[in-house]
């Protein structure tokens, strides 16, 4: 079937493009690719307080207040990344390796716990304009120290990963909570007719632990739910056919399917609802069209390609997710969230070698795509978001021999980095204790970290309410919290 | 799906005003025109409360001149000179953000101008609230149902029925006559749909085509109308504005509502018996009074079915989202409040047709409902719902244990008890041993402290052996930790765990009934609320109706209970008020619904709002006649079916007429029959019966259902595995292809195929479905798992009922899915198809790289590539409109 660039638009003007509108106007989609097309250019104010009947759609909203962020990239490090071996060098901890730490600690591993200090083996140089201080696992993180800022104070006071995800992901720690990607497409909708709005790209090694639970809508309807974008065909489901229908075969059927339809049309003279469900099948064209677009890197530069690694074995698979998640932004897509397969920043054991592994993976893509947004001068309107749930703890996690030692949970205190859409470069906020085993100064909640993005998106976590059976439900969940003007460009 | 109407906003208030007053002008009267704009806008501080803000009244005229603190607010014929245009204009008042509307200002105006005048002399007294005019009396749907005389028409071959003369009587205003009666084809789908929604199979359209016989019509209907599949379809209906859910959702957890499914079922076997509306109503509001059951005693369940039925009727109570059973809610009067809140939205909406809830917090804005009423209407529902002596969901359910089953049960856990304390010794001798095994590594001195510190009981450790243990907190192993330190321990534990839960499992399985019942020794007293705050109890109300349905000046009083009735028999008193003849609303709403769903809009096309802020009826005339006649011939459903589809109006044909479409574009006058899409059930139902994959199963526990490897939610048993929680695949035996009426309705899991295509999720409940168009649905046909699936199966069922021959092959498809033969250009285009797909199979390599297709091959039954034409062909016919929509 061929497809013109806009047959969607053509068509409308040649039949009641109101009618259209209204009709398409009261859908809620299905799921997973449950994110609405709309054809109008209306612009809706965000969700407020209205208890009567609740609609909703993916209208691009005006928020409250003008917006320094229009899309987030959020680079979700789950596993718990140890931060005093990668962005908070302790020079005590250091010091005292070896020596017991002189506190209570928390274990998840109880077996093999000890309070062993555990000095960092990694080197910290100062960085940048800034001298952001960084270890010497991330040489391409070092090279962008000053567009980012770095959180050393974040904690969900919490070890256990579920728990902490969820905290971080939907602003409690509990399941069955809308996650931030629902929030803020449901406050903001959607920029692209023709790309969902929240969009997850997984790991072609397998979901991160908790599975699908990570990208759900909770009670918000489906269609804030994340879509997500594999590695491998089909690569939206539902977008596309199986591979073994795809191309030629799925264009017969649709061509068939339009002659069908057009002769059952000429019946039913004047029927806009036939008419608009014509036209929906090539709407739906197009989105595949559009996706295939987005999805395509055959012709991004070769500077590009090698800036994201995909020369190397060992980046080209993430680099090629920031790759993609640049252009779905681009492309006016909301948010985008990238998982790791299972739980590779979890390193209970053997810290020297698997954590350096984790980092040869992720290191380069993640700074190339700060470098590329910027470069492309969309990393003024763009959020990028590197963390996970956890950190870890100063104390060695015993395993027999010095060098299969690892480091056990930590949710008291860890570091998250953030760049663009608002946020200071070439800042760090925030300390943990002199081990780096607490936040303790400027300690940053999962809630202060939700209050802070959505305020950059013009939101008001306290005003951006959904109403569930009555309740009225904010991402941060009436929970103190603030928005944490210092480390923003303008408070 | 739609909570209210009511608080739509000014805008609507404010053109059906403006409407209304048009057609009145010039005489302008403050109970006509001015009075509901204040009502709406300003009686919250200056008429209703406690407490008049300025000392400002505006219930009345003779208030406004009398005035507040500062002086009159009208000067009759001087609006510049009058506070209430003066103000309402400069958009000082009222206070909040919503003012008035330009319109309404002007409307003010010419009232003061004309000389402020009153339809009639004001009381002289006027109590608390807004008090109801003449005006509110005199609204259409409070009035008396008539019983029109059916108007005379020459058209006698057209008016099948009185309902048709009616309709006639209406066209002729506006040049519109009745469209040419359908195809007999047409109409055999149509009513296929509408009465089971489920199509005809390719036997029943060639034995109905072959009857030849004046009324082989009516004989299908019937015919339907006796099929089980009709409660299926109708019970669907009907669960929608009860708000059926299989959840209590209100939580994240959303937990499960087990035994739902026994009033889902009960509604479908009701519609089937044809059970008189009148006691359908009545058995749902009150089948435990019915069958004389009190709280404290229900063993009447176990011994009379009737009774059981009874109990289960009123799960129709039990239907409302409920949180009351979440642990540490923060408010948990706030909660319970919300569930009986809920519940008499349920009733009011699908029973009343009016927003009754929205008197929740003050008189109602726009209809004469006031405060009082509502809490008239609580108290009905609070000797079950007592928030005193709440129960939560897991205490309504009825145990249907018999003393032999409670027996059994108790020898089988006398049994698994042996086993448990077993397994209680042999945990602490693992951890014993791990222990032992563990200190090996401390040398022998800190080892004995060890020991000694872990053996104490936790409360009688000293400071030194905490400090100890603390320290290394390596020793301080557990059940938790156990498998840290000795697996095989922990698996050995793990399985003697099962063996206890399949010891447990032998006892017999204990079924439940979901209930709402009463106890007998005391009735609460209902209190209004403040505001609608629960902590803020006013004054004592009594049960009872409507104030607008009672006698001026007399109180909307229910009938005495009968004498046995043991309970407060509030609930029965109600059902009466409501399947009273005399009461105006119920009987409408009912046949509207029915109407509604036939023609795909209602007369009154709000169909749970007939008030104020809903639609005036299109043919008033029609309704009341239906309605009259549905009472007087003993509430029938099934009778106003056969009525309502022999009628001409719902036999016509669809086709559009160029002259009609201009007179009346909306086809409000019913000169065609109109298309429609089919529901999202009907939709998924007929794919499956096209396919021949349909279970015809009726009843029982719901179909699960479950996210799949996307979060999409699917049909399937809820298990997985691993940390990431990958779905494991259950079989589940062909209950996968049961009718969607028997799919799980979790509140936070809409299966995502009826959703898209605007099955409702519950919150509330459904007052009526939306019709969208969007591509979703688009995607969902053109590629999901489902779709592709149905396709395939169909072109299997196709090659084995048609054989190998391809012309055969696409006549019976088209049969199938479109209940008719081919005509000679679809078959040829079907066969070059065919042709088409086969030949580019042909022309590409077999997919040859294994590995990364492993898990999409467990997806998508695999088509063998030689049924791959057939099986796309039979997809886009189940994607065609002519498969979802009906003529």
């Amino acid at each position: 079937m061929k497809m013109p660039l806009n047959p969607g638009d053509e068509f409308l003007d040649r039949w009641s493009r109101r009618r259209f509108l209204m009709r398409n106007a009261m859908g809620v989609g299905g799921v997973a690719l449950a994110w609405m097309l709309r054809q109008e250019n209306l612009l809706a104010t965000p969700p407020a307080i209205p208890r009567g009947p609740q609609s909703f759609d993916m209208k691009e909203k005006i928020t409250p207040a003008r917006p320094q962020a229009r899309a987030m990239i959020s680079l979700f490090m789950h596993g718990g990344p140890s931060h005093i071996d990668l962005f908070d060098p302790k020079a005590e901890l250091t010091k005292r390796s070896g020596e017991d730490y002189p506190g209570d600690i928390t274990f998840s591993f109880v077996d093999r716990a000890s309070k062993k200090l555990f000095g960092s083996p990694w080197k910290f140089r100062k960085h940048g304009q800034s001298g952001t201080d960084v270890s010497e696992l991330l040489p391409h993180f070092a090279s962008i120290v000053d567009d980012v800022t770095v959180i050393r104070s974040m904690h969900t006071d919490i070890n256990g990963h579920e728990p902490s995800i969820w905290f971080m992901n939907t602003g409690k720690a509990q399941p069955g909570r809308p996650a931030l990607g629902s929030w803020l497409t449901y406050g903001l909708g959607s920029e692209s007719q023709s790309l969902p709005a929240y969009v997850v790209l997984t790991d072609p090694g397998g979901h991160p632990v908790d599975g699908v639970r990570n990208w759900s809508n909770g009670w918000m309807p489906p269609l804030f739910q994340g879509t997500i974008v594999r590695s491998a065909e089909p690569r939206i489901l539902n977008l596309e056919p199986p591979p073994h229908l795809k191309g030629a075969l799925q264009e017969q059927n649709l061509a068939f399917l339009a002659k069908l339809n057009r002769e059952h049309l000429s019946r039913h003279p004047g029927e806009n609802d036939l008419e608009a469900r014509i036209a929906s099948y090539e709407l739906a064209a197009r989105m595949q069209t559009a996706a295939k677009e987005a999805l395509d890197i055959s012709g991004e530069s070769e500077a590009t390609k090698k800036l994201y690694g995909l020369d190397n074995n060992e980046t080209r698979e993430y680099g090629t997710r920031c790759l993609i998640a640049r252009r779905l932004v681009e492309r006016g897509v909301r948010f985008v969230q990238l998982f790791v397969n299972g739980q590779i920043w979890d390193t209970h054991e053997n810290i020297k070698s698997n954590l350096a592994t984790c980092c040869r993976k992720t290191d380069q893509p993640s700074a190339a795509l700060v470098k590329d947004l910027k470069a492309r001068g969309l990393l003024d309107t763009t959020i990028v978001h590197w963390g996970g749930e956890i950190g870890r703890l100063p104390v060695t996690e015993n395993h027999g021999a010095a060098e299969k030692a690892g480091r056990d949970h930590n949710g008291q205190g860890f570091t998250s980095w953030v760049a663009g859409g608002g946020f200071k470069g070439g800042m760090t906020y925030g300390e943990t204790d002199e081990f780096g085993h607490k936040a303790v100064v400027n300690p940053v909640s999962p809630n202060d970290y939700h209050a802070t993005l959505m305020h950059l998106f013009g939101l008001d976590h306290n005003k951006l309410i959904y109403h569930q059976n009555g309740q009225e439900q904010r991402i941060t969940d009436g929970k103190p919290c603030r928005v944490v003007k210092e480390i923003l460009r303008q408070a | 799906m739609k909570r209210q109407r009511f608080l739509i906003g000014t805008l609507a208030a404010t053109l059906t005003f403006v409407a209304l007053s048009s057609h009145a002008a010039p005489a302008l009267t403050f109970e006509k025109d001015i009075r509901p704009i204040l009502k709406a806008n300003c009686f919250d501080c200056h008429g209703e409360g406690e407490k008049l803000k300025g000392g400002l009244d505006l219930r009345l005229r003779r208030l406004m001149l009398q005035g507040g603190e500062n002086g009159p607010v009208i000067v009759p014929g001087k609006a510049d000179r009058s506070a209430l245009f003066k103000l309402t204009h400069s958009g000082e008042m009222p206070k909040r953000d919503k003012k008035l509307a330009p319109e309404q200002v002007a409307l003010i105006k010419r009232w003061i101008n004309s000389g402020a005048k009153t339809a009639r002399p004001e009381p002289t007294e006027i109590g608390q609230g807004s008090g109801i005019t003449e005006e509110e009396r005199a609204f259409w749907s409070f009035q008396p149902i008539q019983h029109p005389p059916v108007p005379a028409t020459r058209k006698k071959d057209r008016a099948r029925t009185p309902i048709d003369a009616f309709l006639i009587a209406a066209m002729a205003k506006q040049k519109v006559a009745f469209s040419p009666d359908a195809e007999k084809i047409t109409l055999l789908r149509r009513a296929h749909f509408d009465l089971i929604g489920l199509p005809p199979t390719p036997a029943e359209t060639a034995a109905f085509l072959a009857d030849t016989s004046p009324d082989a019509y009516e004989k299908l209907i019937d015919r339907l109308l006796a099929s089980p599949h009709y409660g299926e379809r109708w019970g669907r209906h009907w669960l929608d504005v009860a708000g059926y859910a299989d959840s209590d959702g209100y939580s994240d957890a959303d937990p499960p509502r087990a035994y739902a499914y026994k009033y889902r079922d009960y509604v479908i076997r009701s519609f089937n018996e044809g059970k008189p509306f009148d006691r359908f109503i009545t058995e749902q509001l009150a089948g435990d009074e019915l069958a004389r059951i009190t709280q404290a005693d229900t063993r009447a369940v176990l011994e009379d079915e009737k009774k059981r039925e009874l109990l289960i009727a009123t799960g129709f109570l039990r239907m409302s989202a409920d949180g009351s059973a979440t642990p540490a809610v923060a408010d948990i009067d706030a909660v319970r409040n919300q569930v009986v809140a809920d519940t008499i939205k349920i009733v009011s909406t699908s029973l009343l047709g009016l927003t009754v809830g929205c008197a929740q917090c003050h008189d109602h804005r726009y209809d004469p409902i006031p405060q009082t009423d509502y809490y008239r209407m609580r108290a009905v529902l609070e000797p079950a719902y007592d928030p005193k002596r709440w129960k939560t969901p897991d205490q309504r359910l009825v145990s249907l244990y018999t003393d032999a089953d409670r027996k059994k049960a108790a020898d089988v856990e006398a049994e698994a008890k042996k086993l448990s304390d077993e397994k209680a010794a042999k945990q602490k001798q693992y951890i014993d041993e791990a222990l032992t095994k563990h200190l090996e590594k401390f040398d022998a001195e800190l080892r004995a402290k060890l020991r000694e510190a872990f053996d104490a009981p936790k409360d009688k450790r000293t400071p030194e052996q905490k400090k100890l243990l603390a320290d290394n907190p390596s020793v301080n192993i557990n059940a938790g930790v156990l498998y840290q330190y000795n697996q095989k321990a922990a698996d050995d534990l793990k399985a003697m765990d099962a063996k206890i839960g399949e010891i447990r499992g032998r006892k017999p399985p204990e079924d439940f009934v979901s209930v709402l019942t009463e106890p007998s020794d005391k009735v609460p007293v209902t209190y209004l609320f403040h505001r609608g705050d629960p902590k803020q109890p006013k004054e004592a109300v009594e049960p009872g109706g409507l104030s607008v349905l009672a006698p001026t000046g007399h109180g909307p009083r229910f009938l005495a209970k009968e004498a046995d009735v043991q309970t407060s028999g509030r609930r029965l008193a109600f059902a009466k008020w409501l399947t009273s003849p005399t009461n105006p609303l119920v009987a409408r709403v009912l046949v509207n619904r029915v109407w509604l769903h036939h023609f795909g809009r209602g007369l009154v096309n709000t169909p749970t709002d007939f008030g104020m802020m809903g639609e005036r009826p299109s043919h008033p005339d029609s309704l009341d006649w239906l309605a009259s006649d549905f009472m007087q011939n003993g509430w029938q459903m099934k009778r106003l079916h056969k009525l309502i589809m022999t009628s001409t109006a719902y036999r016509q044909s669809s086709a559009r007429n160029a002259k009609f479409d201009q007179r009346d574009p909306e086809n409000r006058l019913y000169w065609r029959k109109p298309i429609l899409r089919l529901d999202a059930e009907v939709i998924r139902d007929s794919m499956l019966a096209a396919s021949g994959s349909l279970n015809t199963k009726m009843f029982g526990t719901p179909v699960p259902v479950r996210p799949d490897i996307h979060g999409q939610i699917v049909v399937g048993e809820d298990k997985t595995q691993g940390d990431n929680k990958m779905p494991v695949d259950v079989a589940l035996n062909g209950e996968e292809f049961r009718r969607s009426v028997y799919i799980q309705m979790r509140r936070s899991r809409p299966l995502a195929m009826l959703n898209s295509f605007d099955a409702p999720v519950m919150e509330v409940n459904c007052e009526k479905r939306q019709s969208s168009t969007v591509a979703t649905q688009s995607l969902t046909l053109m590629n999901s798992e489902f779709t592709l699936d149905q396709a395939a199966r169909f072109a299997s069922r196709l090659k084995k009922e048609a054989g190998e021959g391809v012309q055969k092959q696409i006549a019976l498809a088209w049969d199938v899915a479109f209940g008719r033969k081919p005509s000679s250009t679809e078959l040829a285009d079907a066969s070059a198809f065919l042709r088409e797909q086969a030949d580019h199979l042909k022309s590409i390599e077999p997919p040859s790289d294994g590995k990364a297709k492993k898990d999409d091959k467990k997806k998508a039954p695999k088509v063998a590539p030689e049924m791959q034409p057939l099986s796309s062909l039979c997809q886009a016919l189940l994607s065609a409109n002519e498969f979802l929509y009906v003529d």
